[in-house]
């Protein structure tokens, strides 16, 4: 059994947010996370560092917190922030009253903008459809959410904080109504362990309601599924918004070598729910074209979808719903944080770690905003000229990673589970999407003894099939080359069907 | 370099070059056009014919009627995989195997694959599972991992050889080296292996894997054989580079990086096509064309969001439905419908509905072939190849 005084639920954004933010008020916390880090909605988004220029004319306040949170991280992120500026860009057709409300919001909520003429424009991203009317220049950033969580859980560690992925809240312990521990299993030993405490938090994003549920409360909020495609290619080096009310497709972020482009947004009933629909991606894709026509023949690598956790309103549109966030507390010694974004996660994290000083007593100041995230300096990998020096015994060709970087981690973390690796060293997440190195990283993997040669297989297949899965809805062009060739490899060469 | 042909073959791969070979020994004058090398230098080198039952020529029966095997008599087949065998033993690359029987061959997994014509190299890759089977891998070989063939089999050992490279490239290279083979034999005698066969990745060499093998054989007097690994595969670049030789050694005309840039037609006649890429653009005049890009992963066939083009004459192609279907939820299930795409024939390989009547077609991009779902892959290019340049040998 575990004795902590904070359980927080979820290793998404705001529940790595609110360890660092106990860790450095030096309240004893442990998270609990039934996946690896940003595997549900942080993981799947975009990676835009929002300014706050997309939901300035709509939802104000949520704008207001945008800014001033991307200054924020902007100045404790340097290693996982990319100040790469953003573009709103007006088309032909587009409203021009619009326009006039994007300005006039923008200024009330204090986000700078330049208007840009067509050609100055074309200048910063030469790939934007020569066409456009105008383009307003916005503080927009690039940010990799997986670092981001990582780093928040190094200043955790570095503090004691007790970190549990692949460990699953199976019962919350309640005694007198009120909860005071947790029930947890871990996923591959199906171990049951019991983890006790004097306040829950509840940061389990889209799950929330399922957490609630098992200390007998509920949170009120509305699933919305948001899918993505990713490039192989950077077509710009800026995020490029279209300039209109938000709809389908009107984001594209550069992210490292690839380009993300979304969203959708579909309300679904179960947080789980991540199918991408080919007709998503048709219409993300030919949306997307009209801002960087190259997007037109570039190569799909990928499609993912992410459920996000809304706050609940009354049926109509979800865009319409505030991307703000609310504080719920059960009384039962359970918090639930909901809504928000990944933008606000250190805000959401500073606002719930508040309350529970404020339920302990005590009054240490939140710091998170002025201390700079912790182990930026030892980020593996980062940045890329780093993985360039080293060009021996490259096992991920298309993300520079080696065979050593792969059993380093397969050591440390002791993992069974190739998604970890792929997360902290980027194997994997380039053009052939692991197509080839996944077979390489397992092979490696059994020869630590960290798994059997069959365990390995069985992972192998499951990856396969899951990045099929992502990979099937965009599957035309030159990414249909590249997945019969994979599939000739792994049915034709390696006789992989046989695996059961 | 302008040229005038009987033949023009559009395309590099398994089929058109097996209908070059065939042309040159009518005695045709034949030009070969290939945007690049083709993707049999990704495969395994190995000649599936039909992964079904024992016998792939029985299975064939069972195939449906609109699959391009079915356009080949028993006998064109049977001829054209002796003549690629001819042709391959010629060129230093002999293959083994009975068209009447289905070979398994063991994969880096530990697992099977079915084909049935193999390089000599693998003559003894099918063997009984009770049998010791002792694995050679070399340090730090990234894509080979002994322990899935060991852990599979328990009559098995491993020994690890370091080579001093990591790429399956790169060790061929040293295996070219006669010191290299050297060290390599005299450690591999002093293992003192007991009994059973050797079985080591395909690294055996490029241009001399035939000599490099049958030395470590005869010097260790046991069974040895080689495993085909993930690309770039050292037998798929053997077989590629025997064909091409025997391409250049016909007097067959290679136009290499070099794609169609725009075609000349008069009627029903394609008369030349130009030809654009590296170096200066090219008319090549032709009496008859043969059309062997293969499917989409050659570039034979391109497909759209929501439609697919043929990329050399922009012929008709057939494609199962729309995109939503062009797929299965699961990877590993046999064929998806996207494998149906192709060009359409009538018996004599012409393409239908596209009124050219000196255009023949042969190889993957075929329709119905849905090559992986039946593991008939070489076979297939090959038979229609050499059935399609019967055809259109006669004409031209």
């Amino acid at each position: 059994m575990i004795k902590t005084d904070v359980i927080i639920i979820g290793g998404g954004s705001t529940g790595c947010g609110v360890a660092r933010d106990l860790a450095l008020r030096g309240i004893p916390h442990c998270l609990i996370e039934k996946g690896d880090f940003a595997a549900g909605a942080t993981g799947a988004c975009h990676g835009l560092l929002h300014s706050g220029g997309r939901y300035a004319v709509n939802d104000p306040e949520a704008a207001a917190e945008c800014l001033s949170e991307n200054m924020i991280l902007r100045k404790i992120g340097t290693k996982c922030v990319e100040q790469t500026g953003g573009l709103f860009v007006r088309l032909p057709g587009d409203s021009k009253r619009f326009r006039d409300m994007f300005l006039k919001s923008c200024e009330e909520t204090g986000i700078s903008t330049e208007v840009l003429s067509p050609s100055r424009a074309l200048e910063l991203v030469p790939s934007l459809n020569s066409s456009l009317e105008e383009a307003i220049k916005v503080p927009d950033c690039s940010i990799d959410p997986f670092r981001l969580c990582m780093l928040n859980i190094t200043s955790s560690q570095k503090r004691g904080g007790e970190i549990l992925t692949h460990n699953k809240v199976i019962d919350i312990i309640r005694e007198h109504g009120r909860c005071v521990g947790v029930k947890v299993q871990e996923e591959s030993t199906s171990e049951v362990r019991e983890i006790r405490g004097k306040i829950i938090i509840n940061a389990a994003g889209a799950w929330g309601n399922k957490i609630a549920s098992l200390a007998g409360s509920g949170v009120p909020m509305t699933l919305s599924k948001g899918s993505l495609i990713v490039t192989n290619h950077r077509l710009t080096n800026m995020v490029i918004n279209r300039l209109r009310p938000s709809s389908d497709g009107d984001i594209i972020v550069p992210n490292e070598a690839v380009c993300l482009a979304g969203t959708t947004s579909i309300t679904v009933n179960d947080p789980d729910e991540s199918e991408v629909d080919p007709a998503e991606v048709d219409i993300i894709a030919t949306q997307a074209q009209q801002m960087l026509p190259d997007f037109g023949t570039t190569r799909l690598i990928r499609t993912y979808a992410g459920v996000r956790p809304l706050l609940k309103a009354d049926g109509g549109d979800d865009r319409k719903i505030s991307r703000g966030f609310r504080i719920i507390d059960h009384k039962n010694g359970m918090l639930s944080i909901m809504g928000g974004k990944l933008t606000t996660y250190r805000l959401m994290a500073e606002k719930i770690s508040d309350r529970v000083m404020e339920a302990f007593g005590l009054k240490t100041r939140c710091r998170t905003a002025e201390v700079p995230l912790e182990g930026q300096e030892e980020l593996h990998g980062y940045p890329l000229s780093s993985r360039l020096k080293i060009l021996e015994n490259i096992v991920c060709e298309c993300e520079l990673v080696t065979a050593d970087d792969v059993e380093k981690i397969a050591r440390e973390i002791g993992t069974r589970h190739i998604g970890d690796i792929q997360h902290r060293t980027r194997l994997g997440m380039g053009p052939c999407q692991g197509g080839f190195c996944t077979y390489r990283a397992l092979g490696i993997m059994q020869e630590t003894g960290k798994m059997t040669p069959e365990e390995s297989m069985q992972v192998l297949r499951e990856f396969l099939q899951r990045r099929f899965k992502g990979i099937k809805p965009a599957l035309w062009g030159d990414q249909l080359r590249e997945e019969q060739l994979i599939e000739s490899i792994y049915l034709g060469i390696l006789g992989m069907e046989q695996v059961q | 370099m302008n040229g005038t042909y009987d033949v023009v073959i559009i395309g590099g791969g398994m089929s058109g070059m097996m209908a070059a070979v065939a042309l040159a020994d009518m005695g045709r004058k034949v030009a070969v056009v290939s945007r690049g090398d083709p993707v049999c230098c990704l495969s395994t080198g190995c000649i599936d014919v039909l992964a079904a039952g024992n016998d792939p020529l029985e299975g064939i029966g069972s195939l449906p009627d609109n699959h391009p095997y079915r356009l080949v008599g028993e006998d064109t087949l049977k001829a054209s995989l002796e003549m690629f065998r001819t042709v391959m033993s010629e060129e230093r690359g002999a293959y083994v195997g009975d068209v009447h029987a289905n070979r398994r061959i063991l994969t880096p997994l530990g697992r099977h694959k079915i084909t049935c014509l193999v390089p000599v190299t693998m003559e003894f890759a099918d063997f009984h599972s009770d049998e010791y089977i002792h694995v050679i891998s070399f340090n730090e070989m990234k894509d080979f991992y002994p322990n899935y063939i060991t852990s599979r089999y328990k009559n098995s050992g491993c020994s690890i050889f370091d080579a001093g490279v990591s790429t399956t490239m790169s060790i061929a290279e040293r295996f070219e080296n006669r010191q290299f083979l050297e060290e390599f034999i005299s450690w591999l005698k002093g293992l003192d292996i007991p009994e059973g066969r050797i079985a080591i990745p395909a690294v055996l060499g490029m241009h001399f894997a035939v000599n490099v093998y049958n030395e470590i054989s005869a010097e260790l007097g046991r069974k040895v054989f080689e495993i085909p690994t993930l690309p770039p595969s050292m037998p798929g670049l053997r077989l590629f580079d025997g064909l091409k030789n025997a391409l250049l050694k016909r007097g067959v005309n290679l136009y290499w990086g070099k794609e169609i840039y725009s075609v000349e037609k008069s009627g029903s006649q394609i008369e030349a096509v130009t030809l654009a890429g590296a170096g200066r653009s090219a008319r090549v005049q032709g009496n008859a064309f043969i059309l062997a890009t293969g499917s989409f992963v050659s570039g034979g066939l391109h497909a759209s969001m929501d439609a697919a083009t043929e990329t050399a004459f922009d012929l008709p192609v057939y494609l199962p439905g729309k995109r939503e279907s062009w797929f299965n939820d699961d990877f590993f299930a046999p064929g998806h419908a996207i494998e149906k795409s192709g060009i359409c024939v009538d018996q004599s390989f012409r393409p239908v509905d596209s009124r050219i009547e000196n255009l023949f077609v042969c190889g993957s991009i075929l329709a119905f072939s849905e090559v992986m779902k039946y593991g008939c892959g070489h076979g297939m290019a090959i038979a229609t190849g050499v059935a399609a340049a019967n055809v259109c040998g006669e004409l031209a």
